[in-house]
């Protein structure tokens, strides 16, 4: 089961407009950790939101964030600003997500009419296969450390640090490693766009 | 593509790299960054739909099966690169590395064995992952990854459940068969712990079978001695991968156990200490002293380092 899950009702009386600290005082939720920390960063959290795009939506977003984190978190969060800053920011990755697929869907609504021909099954899965390769060989040429970084980091899931670790080498220069590794790929996934 | 513009697009990149990392902390910066130039967000945003493109490419079978032919597969030439590449860079690091070895005899069984203190993610072809905490050995045949024997330590197995063919822990001579996702193994002696997180796992010892469900844990304290079932909170099973240890009603003992797997160095219960009992979290992430210093008040004992044990001692008693 989720935190949100057991929130005590979605129309709780925690408010996270201008009147929050207010309102909170007053309803019958104690404040909980997150949420303290969440008051005191107002002003940053609502200037990033702002500059991830949410213009108007910002304060709404915020109240939402405010909900989120009304229950205690189930394990001990080391540094609760970043996590709200996280949080906020898969909420601006959730947020531009149905945006695209809404986007996508009123888009497919009109090819529907053309029926465009679906390329056999068989077809498909040996032409992600062939694109498969290229993103290897387009890895390996960055040199082994490269491959190294990226297979650890995307592909086994290990975290930036770890890999750091693991391999004896700065933490930025994996991110730049990354980088590379993903610029490359860009350049892929744009030559398959264009095919 | 303009220079610049190119410039733009590899730094939004990095941003993407940055931001996805867990400790990541710099907001204030990135959020100085985005609001420099309206294109700037622009450039993040398309860069977040170039991971995600990666993300969705990397996530077909076929990915793994592709990259894992390069690591693991005996026969792949490339193979002997990552492993000298691998080889060379532990014997540069303090940290040991998780031990990668075939075996000239026999199939392609391929062992794998972590150091204290080391984590190791095991991607099989079908997408299952193994994750591996320290001090742990497994071995499989890299021909049926369908069976993989737990030698000793603890490690958290995520499968992708096939009805037709299950797949099967072998500790010693019980056989735990995956009826389901999510569950976590810690072998040691002849001690066994098995927790499901989600699905079911099916006991198989010398009695009759014991059908286990999430938040459910059995243990057993020798070979063929009798099976107990407690009950855990499921998300808690396997949360040493994130750096979180939860005790419910444990031996210090048993919590030295999982301290060591995670500190790298041996963990001893002094005298009188072993028998007491926690109920309780301890976050594990970060160095050895740290985690140290914080878990002694919260078990309530001290903890001392001789230079190759950590050693809990009672809080009163006198050093030796």
């Amino acid at each position: 089961m989720r935190e949100s899950d057991r929130l005590p009702g979605a129309s709780g009386p925690a408010t996270c407009g201008r009147g929050m600290a207010s309102s909170t005082m007053t309803g019958e939720q104690p404040v909980t950790a997150l949420q303290s920390v969440l008051l005191v960063e107002r002003a940053r959290l609502l200037r990033f939101l702002g500059a991830r795009g949410a213009a108007e939506e910002a304060e709404d977003l915020l109240h939402e964030l405010w909900q989120r984190v009304a229950a205690p978190p189930r394990q001990p969060i080391a540094d609760p600003l970043s996590y709200l800053f996280r949080a906020a920011e898969n909420m601006m990755r959730d947020v531009r997500r149905s945006q695209a697929s809404r986007a996508r869907r009123q888009f497919e609504w009109h090819e529907v009419a053309v029926a465009p021909e679906e390329l056999p099954v068989g077809e498909r899965a040996l032409i992600a296969r062939e694109r498969l390769r290229e993103v290897q060989a387009a890895l390996a040429a960055l040199g082994p450390r490269v491959e190294l970084v990226f297979r650890r980091c995307r592909l086994e899931g290990v975290s930036q640090i770890v890999a750091a670790r693991d391999i004896g080498v700065s933490l930025s220069s994996v991110e730049k490693d990354l980088q590379k590794a993903h610029r490359a790929l860009a350049g892929l996934k744009a030559k398959f766009d264009a095919e | 593509m303009t220079e610049e513009a190119t410039d733009l697009m590899d730094t939004a990149r990095l941003w993407v790299v940055r931001a996805s990392e867990p400790t990541f902390t710099l907001w204030d910066d990135f959020t100085a960054w985005l609001e420099a130039d309206p294109a700037h967000l622009a450039a993040y945003e398309t860069a977040l739909e170039e991971d995600a493109w990666t993300g969705a490419l990397l996530a077909q079978p076929e990915a793994r099966a592709l990259f894992r032919q390069d690591d693991e597969a005996p026969a792949a030439p490339s193979r002997r690169r990552w492993w000298a590449g691998g080889g060379a860079l532990a014997a540069s690091v303090a940290a040991a590395v998780a031990l990668l070895t075939l075996h000239p005899f026999g199939a392609n069984l391929v062992q794998i064995e972590t150091a204290p203190g080391e984590h190791r993610t095991v991607v099989l072809a079908d997408g299952s992952r193994v994750i591996l905490n320290g001090g742990t050995r497994i071995s499989y045949d890299a021909d049926g990854e369908r069976e993989m024997t737990l030698a000793h330590g603890e490690a958290l197995f995520e499968i992708r459940h096939d009805a037709s063919d299950p797949f099967v822990v072998m500790v010693d001579d019980t056989r735990l068969v995956d009826a389901g996702t999510v569950f976590n193994v810690v072998s040691g002696g002849d001690a066994l712990e098995v927790g499901v997180a989600e699905g079911a796992v099916i006991y198989q010892g010398a009695d009759e079978p014991v059908h286990l469900h999430p938040g459910d844990v059995l243990k057993r304290d020798s070979a063929h001695g009798p099976v107990r079932l407690t009950r855990a909170d499921p998300q808690s099973v396997g949360s040493w991968n994130e750096g979180v240890l939860h005790f419910d009603n444990a031996t210090l003992a048993e919590v030295a156990e999982d301290l060591e797997r995670a500190a790298g160095r041996p963990v001893r219960a002094g005298a009188g200490v072993g028998g007491l009992r926690y109920t309780g979290t301890l976050a594990v992430d970060g160095p050895a002293e740290t985690v140290m210093a914080r878990a002694a008040p919260l078990l309530g004992v001290t903890i001392r380092d001789d230079g190759e044990h950590w050693e809990m001692t009672l809080r009163n008693a006198s050093p030796r």
